[in-house]
């Protein structure tokens, strides 16, 4: 499996699949809301409210002008990385759904893809969500900037859906989801610099973060709503970082899977 | 049927298949072809290998050895327009649960890039035909066994498939639903699409499958026409007696098989048996069956698990 193969996959019969997906969440559409859209916003608004008020100024900025940022970060990683696992092996597993797809002409790179976008929608949309409630509140001081930062979130997304589908391809039961939460969302939320600065943890933990792609994301999604100064080089590498690891995972997912079904 | 594939393409051709699963042989050299329009039964015990050949044919798991042509080609060689010919029923019903009946099929129909307009028309056909048509905006999970099973029949018939591969459609089903799931079986034989169907219920089998192929661990034990595979392995009647066996009665030179509290014995002429019984024995006597071919081939002990 290369790039220019899942390139190609992405077609109708990938879109196919996301519009399945886009039909059954609207019958879902009050649960799945609250998931994806009221728990970020609750945090935006515990922190924003709670901590706003006791740190003046972080990073040479506000603290919500600050967390904002995070919290669209943190919605897009959540929505994405729950989809991918957690929804996505239900359809895989549960619901059979897979097998239903993988008898017609759809191929299993093609529902990868298409599971993948799905599920990079979904974080989409929570930061969508965030960034409406975050800008209206006055935490993203450039609203261009914001702008700017929808096509790097996307980037992220994507990202993080590929990162999930390796977890749904090596899930055997529901189990390893909770390592999955354990050792690489919650580590997300709370090392990449969501609701404090990276630079405050000793430096091995710093060297964790950096791992993260959370992290990478932050780096270039703050700087772009809080409207400070951005080296492009640099924001560059932080998103080469994020898509050259989403490239990694899916081809990953993509062999195990193959594995799993067909062999 | 024997004998005219000379000029006919099959359109399943498997010669040789085999697949492992790390140590499980699951299928061990299963060969075996299917003609146009006819339909064939692949009958076994629960952990034959039929489901995994099914699977093999259908391009979900990849042979470990043997060849495998469908429509005159290799798989890889047809690519997708494979899928675009073949409807498949699975073992399990994996419809969407949260939409509607008919949003099932519609959502179907895009995974075969079939123009909306397309399924639009088709899709009223298709629930009238598995009589569904009042249950369209129903949501699947508000209907019967029986009709999620219609449903999924109908689903497989999106495309308008030449092939249609089914495995074990009537499973737990009460009667009527499984006469109404055989006569649309029956029709679409009419139309000449070609079926290749599992099934555990040989009355199934005797009714729909022009051909027959009953496999055990893996390997085909034996296949033919319902009445040649009757003819061949317990003749025309089966005469059951009970044990202890009457005494003075002589079984030498009978076709016999031991069930355990009973014998039973193939004759072609019952008075083969009976003669030989003494007056005063009770035994029972019925023209023999796909059923009883089955027992005798695949044995009568149980098969737990999977």
């Amino acid at each position: 499996m290369t790039a220019r193969s899942a390139a190609l996959a992405l077609n109708r019969y990938s879109v196919a699949v996301w519009r399945r997906n886009v039909i059954v969440w609207r019958r879902l559409i009050w649960p799945s809301l609250t998931t994806n859209v009221l728990d970020p916003l609750i945090f935006l608004f515990a922190f924003g409210y709670g901590l706003g008020a006791v740190v003046e100024q972080i990073g040479g900025m506000s603290y919500l002008t600050f967390v904002v940022p995070g919290m669209m970060c943190y919605a897009t990683m959540f929505a994405a990385s729950f989809e991918s696992t957690i929804s996505t092996y239900a359809r895989f597993s549960l619901q059979r759904t897979w097998d239903a797809i993988l008898a017609t002409p759809v191929t299993l790179t093609e529902l990868m893809l298409g599971e993948m976008l799905w599920a990079a929608s979904k974080g989409m949309f929570s930061a969508c969500c965030v960034i409406v409630i975050g800008t209206l509140w006055g935490g993203a001081p450039s609203f261009g900037g914001a702008l700017l930062a929808l096509p790097v979130l996307a980037i992220g997304a994507v990202c993080f859906a590929c990162c999930g589908l390796v977890a749904t391809a090596h899930a055997k039961t529901w189990d390893l989801f909770a390592y999955f939460f354990t050792f690489w969302v919650t580590p997300m939320f709370v090392f990449s610099g969501t609701f404090f600065e990276v630079t405050r943890f000793p430096w091995f933990v710093q060297w964790v973060a950096w791992v993260l792609p959370m992290t990478h994301l932050i780096a270039v999604v703050r700087p772009l709503t809080a409207g400070v100064p951005l080296e492009p080089l640099t924001a560059l590498g932080h998103i080469a970082y994020v898509a050259a690891l989403a490239a990694a995972a899916f081809t990953l997912a993509r062999y195990r899977f193959g594995r799993r079904l067909f062999d | 049927m024997e004998g005219t594939a000379v000029t006919v393409t099959p359109v399943i051709e498997v010669a040789g298949l085999e697949k492992r699963y790390g140590d499980v042989h699951a299928v061990r050299g299963v060969s075996f072809s299917i003609l146009p329009g006819t339909c064939v039964g692949l009958l076994g015990p629960n952990g034959a290998g039929k489901t995994t050949t099914m699977r093999m044919i259908m391009g979900l798991a990849r042979p470990s050895a043997g060849s495998l042509k469908l429509f005159g080609e290799p798989p890889e060689a047809l690519g997708r327009t494979l899928r675009e010919r073949v409807g498949l029923v699975p073992q399990e019903d994996n419809l969407d649960p949260d939409i509607s009946v008919q949003e099932n099929l519609e959502v179907y129909g895009r995974y075969f890039g079939i123009p909306a307009a397309e399924v639009a028309d088709r899709v009223p056909k298709l629930l009238a035909f598995m009589q569904l048509g009042e249950r369209g905006g129903a949501k699947v999970m508000q209907l019967s066994g029986g009709m999620k099973r219609r449903l999924v029949i109908a689903r497989s018939l999106i495309a308008n498939p030449t092939l249609v591969v089914l495995d074990e459609p009537t499973t737990g089903l009460d009667p009527q639903a499984r006469v109404l799931i055989w006569r649309r079986l029956l029709d679409l034989k009419r139309e000449g699409k070609t079926l290749l169907l599992t099934t555990h219920y040989m009355e199934e089998a005797q009714r729909l499958c022009d051909r027959i192929v009953i496999i055990d661990h893996g390997k085909v034990l034996d296949e033919g026409s319902p009445q040649a595979l009757i003819d061949r392995h317990v003749r025309g009647h089966v005469i059951e007696v009970a044990k202890p066996l009457p005494a003075g009665f002589v079984e030498d030179g009978l076709e016999r098989n031991d069930i355990g509290d009973a014998v039973l014995y193939y004759a072609s002429d019952p008075m083969e048996v009976r003669g030989r019984l003494p007056l005063e024995a009770t035994y029972t006597q019925r023209a023999a069956n796909l059923e009883d071919v089955f027992l005798r081939l695949t044995g009568h002990t149980l098969r737990e698990g999977k």
